[in-house]
């Protein structure tokens, strides 16, 4: 019997059942795959409902987080199973080495002497980044990673002498740890859907479709064009912009699901286009809108009256190459005026839908539904998109929900 | 304000449709991802998103005044990509069919012709005319029946006159529900897109150019099968079709060769196998066996593998025209080898089933024929009113109606 509790999963999700857990008294272990905390939302430029950047809800967590002694929390990790029953379960926790001590918190000399250049993980690839590397400028915790996959030995001996005296050690091991907790809240997150998997919308094949979370990343002041919007082709500001809904949900041969998100994604990213591009025309293909709630509905009006931006009910089937260089021409029926659209852009947004972690990867011991999202059986906890696909508001209050489940369940074996 | 128009679902047309293979269309969620997939569909008038509303509401009338139904090929690249899983190639393949039974006069024919125990009726039932006909044949020319002496020579046994004197009339009819079938269907689609003139009657073609501007360039399309070669998932489809397309038309030319030299001056049957066209009646049989071969093997392998579904009424127009074809081949053979007992049988069934395609022209899945043809016929004419070309004195371009109920 134990009355700790596994989080799995440090984005918000998990960060918010992991503190609110913790503050009603409950020791909480947290795992995150990646080597930070904050998850998809620290990749955003802004976020709703506030459209505020990702710091100002990330701050106050990781705060609650660093002054809470309950919480112990490992990043690089993965769990690799799950034994046991409601109360009393064994949990294999995987840490991979971050060959970094807690004191390296500045890679700038490693970076300088570094040659091997990768696509950033972070920026999807947009840029690149070192061996030695920051994940990010607010990345928790501030503490450099030494990726040394495909890196030459003398690389990584040159970027050890660089740093400071023992802040680099690429000689740490992955360990196993063995925990024993009483109930788990699974916070496994989601992934952007493989574009490239949508054969006629061309990702991949043109340079100027990038993805919602693509132009997040654009948009965002740390993002690999300094927040600028960029077309990837030429860097130059685009004067047309399309946004493809729908771009793999709620379609069979992909997410059969809405992705829920997606639609207030665009809408959101309409306003970073009309504050830093006037001038740009954009244009929004779509099945439907779905702006839920009140609060939603009034920003999908919002932006609906702005005489820049376009509305075609119809879903863009078919993108080919535009007629000036680097554009697009994006086709679609327009189910309202009738005929056939075929609108050039400077470059296509696809608005990719979310697709659970548990497509991807599942944890032994833990079950998942047919498209990958975990269901909730006894002890075991899901929340946020791990359970199905939710707005950042959402996945806190479901965060918090089973946060309080997972204490019923830890005080009910004690 | 907007004008609001109270639809009246045809229930019964629904339920047409999702008999006939369309049991999916209620999934459609009006994406339009079919329209642009569509190899085939138009900028100006997108299809199946717009039949696929259609249908869901049961506006028959709306339905049965387009074309575009009639341009898709039933290729299954909409079916393939659609997110809904709703089908829409099939839910066209089955408001086709219904189509078909709509303009068919009258409906008890169609409803023999759409199952296969109707159509085996009347394979067998014409082939009890053509004995009673041979009977009587055999009392006036005073040869044995059922088996005549010496050789098999079919013209003892029936010669062209009886034959033409049944094939003739039996054609007649069928060519006058066809006219009637095309005439109704083309005044349904002029309704439907909105060809109304400034007089309140619809625009005519002329014959001539009917003929010269519009019907030359649709068969000159229809004999290469352009566009039937532009769907995606069954490309190999189209070359089976163009084989049996090509081995009707040779056979048409064959039979009316025969007709005219018999008949009016007075050559025998058989003709030797040098004969030209002979040769050329040989090379259409194979064509048309090995034709509609390739279609039944491609739909049979498409049908597994999900890209479309069949109908009873695809199969049996396929098996019709097989058997058609393999008694042809059957007759010629065991008449050269000389096996009466098998040969004269053979002819009277290959004779059964040539009258029974016959009458399926306007009344089965054949009558596609007839529909697809006019629908490409009238979408170069519907072209050209609307660029103001035709010619028959519309002061501004047509402007297509909002579709409506009617």
């Amino acid at each position: 019997m134990s009355d700790s509790i596994l989080v799995v999963g440090g984005g918000f999700s998990g960060l918010t059942a992991a503190v609110e857990a913790a503050e009603m008294g409950y020791n909480v272990y947290l795992i995150e795959k990646t080597s930070y905390l904050g998850g998809r939302v620290a990749q955003l430029n802004k976020y709703f409902p506030k459209l505020c950047p990702p710091t100002c809800g990330l701050e106050i967590n990781f705060r609650r987080l660093k002054t809470n002694p309950k919480i112990t929390y490992y990043t690089l990790a993965q769990v690799e199973s799950i034994t046991g029953s409601a109360g009393n379960f064994q949990v294999k926790v995987k840490v991979n080495p971050r060959g970094t001590t807690p004191a390296c918190t500045n890679c700038k000399p490693g970076e300088a002497v570094a040659t091997t250049e990768v696509p950033n993980e972070f920026n999807f690839g947009m840029d690149t980044r070192k061996a030695l590397f920051m994940p990010h400028p607010m990345a928790f915790p501030n503490q450099c990673v030494l990726d040394t996959n495909g890196v030459p030995a003398q690389e990584i001996e040159a970027i050890k002498s660089a740093m400071p005296q023992g802040q680099v050690d690429p000689g740490q091991q992955p360990e196993t740890i063995d925990l024993n907790v009483g109930a788990i809240v699974m916070a496994s997150g989601w992934n952007p859907y493989d574009a490239t998997k949508m054969d006629n919308l061309c990702f991949g094949k043109f340079d100027n479709i990038v993805t919602n979370m693509m132009m997040e990343r654009m948009a965002s002041p740390a993002g690999p064009t300094g927040g600028k919007i960029l077309r990837i082709s030429d860097k130059e500001a685009p004067k047309t912009i399309g946004f493809v809904q729908c771009a793999g949900s709620r379609d069979e041969n992909h997410l059969p699901y809405c992705s829920y998100i997606c639609c207030m994604a665009t809408l959101k990213q309409i306003t970073y286009i009309r504050e830093q591009l006037p001038d740009t025309e954009v244009y929004v293909f779509y099945i439907d809108i779905r702006a839920p709630g009140r609060k939603y509905e009034n920003f999908y009006k919002k932006v609906k009256g702005d005489d820049k931006v376009h509305f075609i009910k119809g879903k863009v089937a078919e993108i080919k190459e535009g007629s000036a260089p680097g554009s697009v021409v994006l086709v679609a029926e327009d189910t309202i005026g009738g005929g056939k659209v075929q609108q050039e852009v400077d470059m296509a947004v696809l608005a990719t839908g979310m697709q659970p972690s548990g497509a991807m990867e599942k944890v032994p011991g833990v079950e998942y539904d047919e498209n990958g999202f975990v269901l909730e059986k006894d002890g075991i906890f899901p929340c946020g998109c791990s359970k199905r696909p939710i707005d950042v508001v959402s996945s806190a209050q479901s965060a918090t929900a089973a946060a309080m489940k997972a204490v019923q369940t830890v005080r009910r074996a004690g | 304000m907007a004008e609001f128009r109270k639809i009246e679902p045809d229930l019964s047309f629904i339920k047409g449709v999702m008999e006939a293979g369309g049991d999916t269309v209620n999934r459609c969620y009006q994406c339009a991802t079919c329209s642009v997939i569509c190899p085939l569909s138009t900028d100006e008038s997108p299809f199946p998103r717009k039949e696929m509303l259609w249908a869901q509401w049961g506006m028959a009338p709306r339905i049965a005044g387009d074309a575009d139904v009639w341009l898709c090929h039933q290729c299954g690249d909409c079916t393939a990509y659609c997110p809904r899983g709703a089908r829409p190639g099939d839910v066209l393949g089955a408001i086709r069919a219904n189509a078909i039974r709509y303009y068919a006069k009258p409906k008890a024919m169609a409803d023999m012709m759409g199952n296969a125990g109707g159509v085996i009726g009347t394979v067998i039932a014409s082939m009890f005319i053509v004995l009673i006909v041979a009977f009587f044949w055999s009392q006036y020319t005073g040869e044995a029946f059922p088996f005549p002496e010496g050789k098999v020579v079919y013209h003892k046994f029936l010669s062209v006159v009886p034959i033409d004197a049944m094939y003739l009339s039996l054609a007649a009819f069928v060519g006058l529900v066809s006219i009637k079938g095309i005439m109704d269907f083309w005044a349904d689609v002029s309704k439907g897109s909105g060809m109304v003139s400034y007089t309140g009657t619809g625009p005519r073609p002329a014959l001539g150019a009917l003929l010269g501007k519009y019907l030359w360039p649709a068969i000159v399309e229809i004999l290469s099968h352009a566009r039937f070669k532009k769907c995606g998932q069954t490309l190999e489809r189209a070359r089976g079709h163009l084989w049996v397309l090509w081995a009707f038309l040779i056979l048409f030319f064959v039979t009316n060769y025969v007709f005219i030299a018999a008949d009016i001056f007075g050559m025998h049957t058989p003709m030797p196998q040098y004969h030209p066209v002979k040769i050329l009646a040989n090379i259409g049989a194979i064509m048309l066996i090995g034709g509609i071969w390739m279609i039944r093997t491609m739909r049979s392998q498409k049908t597994k593998e999900g890209v479309l579904k069949s109908s009873s009424q695809d199969w049996i127009l396929i098996w019709l025209i097989f058997a058609v074809g393999i008694t042809g081949i059957g007759s010629e053979l065991f008449r050269l080898i000389g096996i009466k007992g098998l040969a004269y049988p053979t002819y009277v069934l290959h004779l059964g089933c040539v009258a029974t395609l016959f009458l399926a022209l306007p009344y089965s899945k054949f009558a596609h024929l007839l529909y697809r043809s006019t629908a490409y016929v009238y979408q170069l004419w519907d072209k050209d009113v609307r660029a103001g070309k035709a010619g028959f004195g519309l002061e501004k371009p047509v402007v297509p109606v909002t579709p409506e109920e009617g």
